[in-house]
């Protein structure tokens, strides 16, 4: 909301902060209203004077020029070159001289214009900085005073507050709302506002009845007629009163109902009663079906579910957001009913949401007006309107009120008050304090407690813990001590999760993989476009749905659904870095992936692995191998480091591989028996499509499985003191068999006396037929009991060639 | 002495000059040990003369024996006084052949690196440890009633217009704060406890200093006789460690609906020591996160009695920490996952 210093003013003083608005701006925030922003108007506009253009004629060297002699009451006419066309002569204008600096860092300085001296600039609204598109020079009305500073004459010598007020606080949202509120700030009187009146012999109930049916959603209703009213311009100080803050001057009758609201927090509606039909307003539902016209023209169908006020026939207004094109006050209206109510505030919320029309009005009642403050805003406006439109106020007025909000005393015990701030308090200062809130206090006999009635405008303060957060910020948050808590209990264990998030996190940062995070939500369309007919669980060892859970309403298509693999952000990650010249990396993600199953939404823990490029190394003699057994060395570390005794790598069941990762690369992961993840290097068509132009790979694994029955404790084996012996072995093999089993049946065969298989060679051609490999192995054979002899290397050896 | 004698001792000390040349101007080792070989092994000259010595008459044979005996224990001295100083010299020679350049870069073994939302999640975490507090984690999608009606905000409440909020369906959206985690914990453990609650959050809202995917933790006590100056305390030292012991910290009055009293909470700009810089728009405070004590109504809509127990918790926001910690000038390189970058922490 923004707040003019000058209007605050003349609720209570705070003319010694003219010189200094930041220092009441950091009053204001230290007491939980931020001053989010200041504004100075005028800042741009010094030496800009308002000024008569005297004589016009061509500029001699140039015809699209005009050459002015202005007069800006110095006593002498300044010569001006002007490239605007929409000034004549004795109109008045804003002149900028040298000296001022104009929105922009626009300085002036005196020049020459095709050989013609220029003192000065006529100025647009757009280089005043006042609009955002201008046709040529301002051309200010003919009341302009030659002479004086452009600001004062525009009423800009003000300093504007952008005030936070968080939605606890609508008794903030207006300028007396703010006075109050500093008013016990600062312990400063409060001047209210002029409310005299000169009535008719008229009554109100001669312009309309009032029927107040829905009680329940209008509390409170009240009504004034004023007849013979005279709608036109508003005057000057109304009108930049109101454009100061950022509202629009539409006439002299709304524009008093805005500054009432924006005065006092009051939204008000003024009818032309010609309009209401049998001259009846009647509070109640709407009809549901029936279609209603909102003042700028939107039309709306209405539900039966919003509370409306209705003459005979129709609805004239949507209660407390807007009224009706059908009824609003107009160039020819004449008698005006001026509506000043207490709408609750779920009503016009559920309305203003349902309808999605916001307004200023129902941003305050949607907040919390003040019930009590009706009737004296209704005539607060009823004074402006007879001060700047004439015409004669009704003797009395309509104020339905059947059943009286009261707001019970809350009882505040003084402990209780120490207890929650955690210092001493002087229970006699809570009682000013709370008086200068406007709180009734009424003290115990005995002063341990006391009872505090807060006004109806606070509807933040409810219960003692409210009234603890009043003392505490008035007193001061900064007088608040610190002291740490003292543990008297046994701490609870960490969450699973997290704890082997972060052991998972800190083990692949070993195996030289760097951490991404991605967003948990990605577009349904690239998803769908990357994993095409994802393998089932069955087959990959992740659960998969078809379809991933939607969010209703996404920020964009590029973020319309929950992630159904992390390899989805991390392949995009790959893309993006591809692109920006890193042309190899290792990155890996642990993180959400989602699922429906049936009503519930589930989520599980996955890690995703992405890897590409080699490194062209200095010391690196053989050719590097593909990069997808990089990504198997960081993951088997990974189990290793985890204590799990045993996985298999296997061929994805019925062979049905993803369809981005190449057929002939993949495996799936097992651990005791269950699929827990795979493996593979991405498809070529994949990498090209996207101009990869080198080898990636990709892992996705499920973390809880992975992790059930963790944590493994190792237990420690003796070490043989007996000699080790090594022996090399190579096989020829079809290349369709595996190594894997090749090792199983070596480690079969051996039993407790192999220590270590490492194979160290793979060599394919040569002498060898098509589709054989020979395959290179050294055996570690140690015992625990005693030197290994011969003979049973010897027999171990025929073994295993057999 | 017999002339053959003479002839004998003659070709000793013959033997004997020519030995003692042979191993002094020996260049390396192995030249020396064939010097040795020659003419002190079993097969070398000295020994050779030694045979020679049948021919003397037998009461000359032990002076010469003596004196041949004299000469090769000599040489043998002169030969490993060599020896050693050969050595020297060849090792002398080897370390200075195995100069390296150590400039030159070792082999290239990646180095994996934890993303700064997890590293300043994990230092938070670990400073609230040793307070006694614990992670705990909740669902993403979260039903409605743990992210909005049990922490106070009802369906038609205005705080709900302040967090654009994902939704998935009628009663479940993207949590769009880690508060509900408050609840299920509350929910799950009887008082007293202390837990705190990192994790992604989710707002309808993006641009420049917004993302709609972003980090928060948030930390709860519940226990007996909690204070503003205990909340005030807990987060005082918790700054200290994070961010420096000379970072204070200031409340400033605000308002949300699960805590009452609630604070802001600002610390005096890491960067500038609180002299004013472009980080804290030159007010030397950085507002870091929000904090209260838990509103009773939260407590009794999780079942815990606020006559009896209360609570505080707190909240930061982990990108702005990081941004604050890290000096992170985009907050897009939190999610861009650009390696230039991840490489950096």
């Amino acid at each position: 909301m923004k707040v003019s210093l000058q209007w605050l003013n003349q609720y209570i003083d705070v003319s010694d902060f003219f010189n200094q608005p930041q220092v009441l701006a950091d009053k204001i925030t230290q007491a939980g209203l931020e001053v989010e922003d200041l504004e100075d108007p005028a800042k741009n506009l010094a030496n800009v004077i308002v000024g008569q253009v005297k004589e016009l004629a061509s500029h001699p060297n140039a015809d699209k020029l005009t050459l002015c002699q202005v007069d800006i009451g110095e006593g002498t006419l300044r010569q001006i070159v002007c490239g605007a066309k929409n000034h004549r002569q004795g109109d008045k204008v804003a002149v900028a001289i040298p000296g001022a600096v104009l929105p922009g860092d626009f300085a002036i300085k005196k020049s020459q214009i095709r050989g013609v001296d220029s003192l000065g600039m006529m100025c647009s609204e757009v280089e005043l900085g006042l609009s955002n598109e201008s046709a040529g020079i301002m051309i200010l009305p003919k009341e302009a005073q030659v002479g004086t500073s452009f600001a004062e004459y525009m009423g800009l010598n003000d300093i504007i507050f952008e005030l936070k007020v968080t939605p606890n606080r609508a008794d903030c949202l207006s300028h007396l709302g703010l006075a109050r509120e500093l008013s016990a700030l600062l312990d400063r009187p409060l001047k209210f506002p002029e409310t005299t009146l000169k009535t008719t012999d008229k009554t109100s109930s001669s312009l309309v009845k009032l029927e107040l049916k829905n009680s329940e959603w209008c509390p409170r209703y009240a009504g004034r007629a004023i007849f013979g009213v005279k709608v036109g311009p508003s005057p000057v100080w109304l009108k930049q009163s109101l454009e100061k803050i950022g509202l629009n001057s539409i006439n002299n009758i709304v524009d008093v109902t805005n500054y009432v609201m924006m005065e006092l927090g009051q939204p008000l509606h003024a009818f032309d009663a010609t309009f209401i039909s049998e001259s009846k307003i009647i509070i109640d539902n709407s009809i549901k079906g029936e279609k209603f016209t909102t003042l700028d023209g939107t039309e709306i169908e209405l539900s039966g579910d919003e509370l409306t006020i209705r003459d005979g026939e129709k609805a004239v207004a949507l209660a407390g957001i807007v009224g009706g094109k059908n009824s609003g006050v107009n160039e020819e209206t004449k008698d005006i009913f001026l509506e000043s109510a207490y709408f609750t505030a779920a009503t016009v919320r559920k309305t203003s949401r349902r309808l999605g029309i916001q307004t200023d009005s129902c941003y305050r009642f949607s907040r919390g007006t003040d019930p009590d403050g009706v009737v004296e805003a209704m005539n607060r406006a009823c004074h402006l309107i007879q001060q700047v439109a004439g015409g004669q106020v009704a003797k009395d007025f309509w104020d339905e009120y059947p059943l009286p909000i009261k707001k019970e005393p809350i009882l505040v015990e003084h402990s209780y008050l120490e207890e929650r701030l955690g210092y001493a308090v002087d229970f006699f200062d809570f009682a000013k304090w709370m008086s200068r809130l406007s709180c009734k206090v009424e003290e115990d006999s005995v002063a341990s407690q006391c009872w505090v009635s807060a006004p109806m405008y606070r509807w933040d303060l409810w219960s003692d813990i409210d009234l603890v957060e009043e003392y505490g910020r008035l007193h001061g948050y900064d007088k608040i001590p610190e002291k740490l808590p003292s543990l008297s209990y046994e701490p609870l264990s960490e969450d699973k999760e997290y704890t082997h998030q972060k052991q998972w996190n800190q083990k692949l940062c070993e195996e030289g993989f760097l951490q991404a995070v991605n967003y948990n939500f990605v577009s349904k369309d690239f998803e769908i476009q990357l994993l095409g007919n994802e393998a089932d669980e069955k087959t990959t060892g992740l659960v998969t749905i078809a379809e991933a859970v939607k969010i209703s309403n996404p920020i964009s298509e590029d973020y319309n659904v929950m992630r159904r693999r992390v390899f989805t952000g991390l392949f995009k990650n790959l893309v993006y870095n591809y692109r920006h010249g890193s042309e190899y990396g290792r990155l890996f993600e642990t993180g959400h992936v989602f699922y429906s199953s049936g009503e519930e939404y589930k989520q599980n823990m996955h890690l995703g692995l992405c890897a590409w490029g080699q490194k062209n190394q200095l010391w690196q003699k053989e050719k590097s191998r593909p990069v997808v057994y990089d990504v198997k060395t960081a993951i088997e570390n990974l189990l290793e480091s985890l204590h799990i005794p045993s996985w298999q790598w296997r061929e994805f069941p019925q062979g049905k591989v993803p369809t981005y990762l190449h057929p002939y690369q993949t495996t799936v992961l097992f651990l005791e028996g269950r699929m827990v993840g795979y493996m593979g290097s991405l498809h070529p068509s994949l990498l090209d499509d996207n101009k990869i132009r080198t080898g990636a790979a990709m892992a996705e694994l499920d973390m809880q499985k992975i992790m059930r029955g963790q944590p493994r404790v190792p237990q420690a084996k003796a070490i043989s003191k007996f000699p080790a012996v090594t022996r090399d072995f190579s096989f020829v093999m079809s290349s369709e068999a595996k190594v894997s089993d090749r090792i199983q049946k070596m480690k079969k065969i051996s039993g407790s006396l192999l220590q270590k298989v490492e194979v160290f060679d793979e060599f394919t051609g040569g002498q060898l037929k098509e589709g054989e490999r020979s395959v290179s192995f050294r055996l570690t054979f140690q015992d625990m009991d005693g030197t290994l002899n011969e003979q049973r290397l010897a027999q171990l050896q025929k073994e295993m060639l057999s | 002495m017999t002339y053959i004698c003479l002839m004998l001792v003659e070709k000793a000390n013959q033997i004997y000059e020519e030995a003692k040349a042979a191993i002094k101007s020996a260049p390396d080792s192995k030249t020396l040990y064939n010097v040795k070989v020659n003419f002190l092994g079993k097969q070398g000259q000295l020994s050779a003369l030694m045979r020679e010595m049948v021919q003397l008459p037998k009461e000359e044979r032990p002076e010469f024996g003596k004196l041949v005996n004299e000469k090769k224990q000599n040489l043998e001295n002169h030969y490993e006084s060599r020896e050693q100083e050969l050595k020297k010299l060849e090792l002398q020679q080897l370390i200075e052949n195995e100069k390296l350049d150590l400039t030159l870069p070792g082999p290239d073994r990646d180095l994996g690196k934890i993303h700064p939302i997890a590293k300043v999640i994990d230092d938070i975490s670990s400073i609230l440890n040793f307070l006694g507090y614990s992670v705990q984690t909740g669902p993403l999608i979260e039903k409605d009633w743990f992210n909005f009606e049990a922490l106070n905000i009802p369906q038609d409440h205005p705080a709900r217009d302040e967090q654009d909020t994902f939704y998935i369906d009628e009663t479940h959206v993207l949590r769009t704060h880690t508060s509900p985690v408050q609840i299920h914990t509350m929910l799950k453990q009887s008082p007293p406890f202390r837990a705190i609650a990192p994790g992604p959050v989710f707002r309808c809202d993006s641009d420049v200093s917004h993302s709609p995917n972003f980090h928060q933790i948030e930390a709860l006590l519940i226990d007996k006789n909690v204070s503003m100056a205990d909340l005030k305390g807990t987060i005082a030292f918790f700054v200290r460690e994070f961010f420096g012991p000379e970072i204070k910290t200031r409340f400033r009055p605000s308002f949300f609906p699960f805590t009452e009293p609630s604070a802001e909470v600002d610390c005096s700009c890491p960067i500038c020591k609180g002299k004013g810089c472009r980080m804290c728009k030159n007010s030397g405070w950085i507002e870091i996160g929000g904090s209260g004590l838990v509103n009773p109504k939260v407590l009794e809509q999780a079942n815990i009695d606020p006559k009896e127990w209360q609570g505080f918790a707190f909240g930061f926001g982990i990108e702005r920490m990081a941004i604050i910690k890290y000096g992170v000038p985009d907050i897009r390189l939190f999610s861009d996952n650009d390696i230039r970058f991840l490489s950096q922490f």
